[in-house]
């Protein structure tokens, strides 16, 4: 008996780890799989021929409840690489770790990356709570990592990420732009602000917060879990004078549901989403506004060409690729730098990422990071969704 | 007045959710004295399985036959898939275990609700999908007194749920099959010895479980929208806790504690403020545990020296 419960526990086991290791890509050798949930694959994401040969990691959410936002981001990353292969002649590969948005498998997937030789530089995680996790690994392996969505200010203040870099604008200008554009055009008595209790979703609550305050605006302050599917409890809270609802959330779908709660207690409130609600397939409540990080790529002549490899591989892709796009293409020009004078090493790979200077890029702005490894001069963008659920643009800065 | 009747609606509707779920918890307790942490994946199971026999008629949009006759089938399909899903998990994964130490069927059982997630994952990708309710029932069905707004879903959802609560209730009490389960709940080697197929038995007590799960899947598709792989994790911890402040084993008690703590869910978020629902929610887990284990109507196990 023994023997057949330890052969059925053995079996679990397998189909768990297997079952959890598991990814959807289109991946050709598999480096590592843990039961946690974690796995990081090899993809040759079309390698060029050249003696310039690296690796790239990517740390995405290509799992979980916000797999639609990481499987963009991988998108846009084997986009960028396909691209700069062929310009720089180089044979940069990427490898896949998948987070689930989660700091611990992202974590786990970290010490993969960095017990990896060939890897030279990572992009991503997407969460601000999953940098703060893995940036002082990162650092202390001297591997750099750009993200194209962590935007909690304290990730490049706090000092504790010396290796972080990010291709996005910080919580303290999103959020109070976003806050003080309510202020300015939606005049709120009163409004309700909800955090998803994760770090990027209670970093712009606070960033937001005061500018209400100092508005006069009576202020609400709500927090769910990402995990709940049902509002229909807190928009009873919804007074008739709370005419806005901020949702700074990284699950779309959700904010979409809040929408229909809304409509179902025929409450009349805007709501106002952030980046991470900036999916013009899964959020689509007319009438609600989206601010984000990225601009729509769509409206940039230059990147024409883009637009149409990234609508084949990825069709109803939003805002998260093209800074994953962006902070890739910084990787490859790093390496295809570090080439140039030897052999790339993450040493050297980390020194030219810090001397990054492209004069524009595929977010229509150029790319220079400060000391602390933030974009110089970071644009925010404010989208209005209308009746047929089109996102448009209201206001860029 | 309307916010609380509001609130009320709310607690009820997704307390009978979680009442549905409960039950299969507690009716497998009773008769394996197994938490079958894979009940939760079971109910998530349920959500899909409604979500494409509703995309078979014509998707929320382009409905090829009447409503009532699409949510029919939805429940019914739902209801007898996940069972017979729950049936097989049974067969295959508890029932080698069934003299094992009750360590291994727990492990197991959190295997199979791995499995279950991840083979959905595999199967159907990690993206959210929308049931669109209101799209083929608009919200503007349902009672509209003054400022309280209640959709037809909702009253469906604890209309349908109480019913088969009582359902459940009455197969328990007043059939054979109820006086097979109640008897190898109590004593299962004496249940054999009286002639009763207890193999049989336990294999209905899933199927009947499970069938809950599937159904109260569907009501969550229909009246929040959204689902996705990993729905039933968080709803099967909350619906355990309903299960225990009940009284674990016990059928009335898991409808007490699933309307309970749903109810003090919406009301913690109506009137207090839902960053404590769920500090709250699970204190009254850990409060139960300490202070009265056996639940609201559970009955202290005598156990012989």
């Amino acid at each position: 008996m023994k023997v057949r419960i330890s052969l059925a526990a053995l079996a679990v086991t397998a189909l768990v780890a297997a079952g959890c290791g598991s990814s959807n890509s289109t991946t050709t050798t598999s480096a590592a799989t843990s039961a946690t949930g974690t796995s990081t694959q090899a993809a040759a994401s079309g390698g060029g021929s050249g003696s310039c040969a690296a690796s790239i990691g990517i740390e995405a959410p290509l799992t979980g409840q916000v797999a639609v936002l990481g499987q963009e981001q991988l998108a846009f990353a084997k986009l960028a690489i396909a691209d700069d292969n062929k310009a720089n002649g180089t044979n940069i590969t990427l490898v896949q770790g998948d987070t689930q948005l989660m700091p611990a498998q992202a974590t786990t997937v970290t010490q993969q990356f960095i017990s990896n030789n060939k890897i030279v530089g990572v992009v991503g995680p997407a969460g601000s709570q999953e940098v703060e996790a893995v940036g002082p690994l990162f650092g202390r392996a001297g591997l750099a990592f750009i993200s194209g969505s962590a935007t909690n200010p304290t990730l490049t203040t706090s000092g504790k990420n010396p290796t972080f870099f990010r291709t996005v604008s910080r919580d303290d200008v999103q959020g109070p732009q976003d806050a003080a554009f309510i202020v300015k055009h939606l005049h709120p008595k009163a409004l309700m602000i909800v955090d998803d209790q994760e770090v990027y979703s209670t970093g712009l609550v606070s960033s937001m917060i005061p500018v209400f305050q100092k508005a006069g605006i009576k202020v609400d302050h709500e927090s769910v879990s990402q995990k709940v599917t049902d509002f229909s409890s807190l928009v009873a809270k919804v007074t008739p004078d709370t005419t806005v609802v901020v949702l700074p959330w990284q699950v779309a779908a959700n904010a979409q549901q809040f929408g229909k709660n809304l409509a179902e207690q025929k409450k009349n409130a805007t709501i106002v989403g952030t980046d991470g609600t900036f999916s013009p397939s899964a959020f689509t409540t007319a009438g609600s506004y989206v601010s984000s990080f990225g601009p729509d790529i769509t409206a940039i002549p230059a990147d024409a060409s883009i637009v149409t490899a990234a609508k084949a591989a990825f069709p109803k892709f939003g805002t998260f690729g093209p800074p994953i796009y962006a902070a890739t293409h910084v990787l490859d020009e790093a390496i295809a730098a570090a080439c140039k004078s030897g052999t790339p090493s993450r040493d050297n790979v980390l020194s030219a990422v810090k001397q990054t200077s492209e004069g524009t890029s595929i977010l229509g702005q150029p790319i220079h990071f400060d000391t602390k490894g933030d974009l110089i001069d970071a644009k925010w963008f404010l989208f209005k969704i209308n009746q047929q659920g089109k996102y448009t643009l209201v206001t860029g800065s | 007045m309307s916010k609380f009747i509001q609130e009320l609606v709310n607690g009820l509707t997704q307390g009978g959710l979680y009442a549905l779920v409960a039950l299969g918890y507690s009716m497998v307790y009773g008769v394996l004295k197994l938490l079958n942490f894979a009940h939760g994946d079971l109910y998530m199971v349920g959500a899909f399985v409604g979500y494409f026999v509703l995309q078979w008629f014509g998707g929320p949009t382009a409905l090829v036959v009447p409503v009532p006759i699409v949510l029919a089938c939805m429940f019914l399909i739902s209801g007898v898939g996940v069972g017979g899903l729950g049936v097989a998990i049974e067969r295959f994964a508890y029932r080698p275990l069934r003299d094992a130490p009750r360590i291994a069927p727990l492990i197991t059982a959190l295997g199979v609700s791995f499995l279950l997630e991840n083979t959905m994952l595999l199967l159907f990708g990690a993206s959210y999908r929308d049931y669109n309710t209101s799209a083929f029932i608009p919200f503007s069905t349902g009672i509209h007194i003054g400022g309280v707004n209640i959709w037809i879903v909702q009253i469906m959802v604890i209309v349908l749920s109480v019913a088969l609560m009582f359902g459940l209730e009455r197969i328990v009490t007043r059939t054979q099959l109820g006086r097979q389960m109640r008897a190898v709940a109590t004593d299962r080697e004496a249940a054999e010895m009286l002639g009763i197929n207890v193999d049989y038995t336990i294999s209905a007590t899933f199927f009947l479980g499970s069938s809950l799960a599937g159904v109260a899947g569907v009501m969550a598709g229909l009246a929040f929208n959204n689902i996705y792989t990993l729905m039933g994790f968080i709803l099967g911890l909350k619906a355990f806790t309903a299960a225990v402040v009940g009284g674990i084993g016990s059928i009335p008690g898991a409808m007490l504690g699933g309307f309970l703590i749903g109810l003090a869910e919406a009301f913690i978020t109506g009137y207090v403020s839902s960053t404590y629902s769920n500090l709250i929610v699970f204190g009254i887990l850990i409060a139960f545990m300490i202070l009265r284990p056996t639940g609201l109507l559970g009955k202290v196990q005598l156990q012989k020296v």
